[in-house]
């Protein structure tokens, strides 16, 4: 199953909203990552990514969204995650990238 | 008669190419097993993830890619599940600092057991025993 993105700004909050869906793997993390750089080309925001339809994420995908965080953190923006499935939370933690990013679920409470 | 469960020691082979787009039929067919032979949701996730891991591993650290294979043999044992993933090329070392190193990190995490085997042949085996519930 492949991956999906779809983006979104909002001039209001000055905050990119994201959806990702699917599976990103190795077959896809590059293009997660020159999709999410592309936005921060557009406007210098944080990001907020919605996992809640997001099945699967490997290694080389949580490269791909360091990668993008490092970005953001040049202009003192933030990534937060939401909605993270149990497991994909686990991945993060294993990976100490829960300190990382800023994981939330829907309510806006850190997981 | 045909039985309609799974016996003790057997063996699915997969054979894939070096190649990305084919890691989520590894996957496919890793949580599938899983399943079959009755491993909860989160056993199933953690089964995946780290297949999963080590064909992204191997895809990542082959030497010659280009038109090449790696094997993947999931044997059912009781309740256990042993994943041997083997690519028939001299693989470099890799340790726990380097970025492919998350990648092992994240299997032995996911997984009961991983052995690491460097040499002529690279294999990495991985064993997941279904935990059952305690009443």
């Amino acid at each position: 199953m492949d991956y999906k993105l779809v983006s979104d700004y909002s001039d209001d909050l000055k905050k990119w909203k994201v959806t990702v869906s699917g599976e990103i793997d190795l077959f896809s993390s590059g293009d997660l990552k020159k999709a999410l750089l592309a936005l921060i080309e557009k406007h210098k925001a944080d990001i907020v990514i919605d996992c809640s339809s997001l099945d699967y994420i490997d290694s080389t995908a949580l490269g791909a969204l360091v990668t993008v965080l490092k970005n953001v953190k040049e202009y003192d923006g933030e990534v937060f995650i939401e909605n993270l499935k149990p497991a994909l939370a686990r991945l993060f933690k294993i990976t100490k990238l829960d300190q990382a990013f800023t994981l939330t679920t829907k309510g806006g409470e850190s997981n | 008669m045909t039985s309609t469960t799974p016996h003790n020691q057997d063996s699915i082979v997969l054979s894939l190419p070096i190649n990305p787009a084919y890691v989520s039929a590894a996957r496919l067919t890793a949580s599938s097993i899983a399943n079959r032979i009755g491993f909860g949701i989160d056993e199933i996730e953690d089964v995946k993830m780290a297949v999963s891991e080590a064909c992204t591993f191997v895809i990542r650290n082959a030497p010659n890619a280009e038109g090449g294979l790696f094997k993947i043999v999931f044997t059912v044992k009781n309740e256990t599940i042993e994943i041997m993933i083997e690519c028939q090329q001299s693989f470099p070392k890799i340790t726990p600092e380097e970025e492919l190193g998350q990648a092992l990190m994240i299997i032995k995490n996911f997984t009961d057991e991983l052995i690491i085997s460097y040499g002529e042949t690279f294999s990495a085996k991985l064993i997941k025993t279904h935990k059952r519930l305690e009443l």
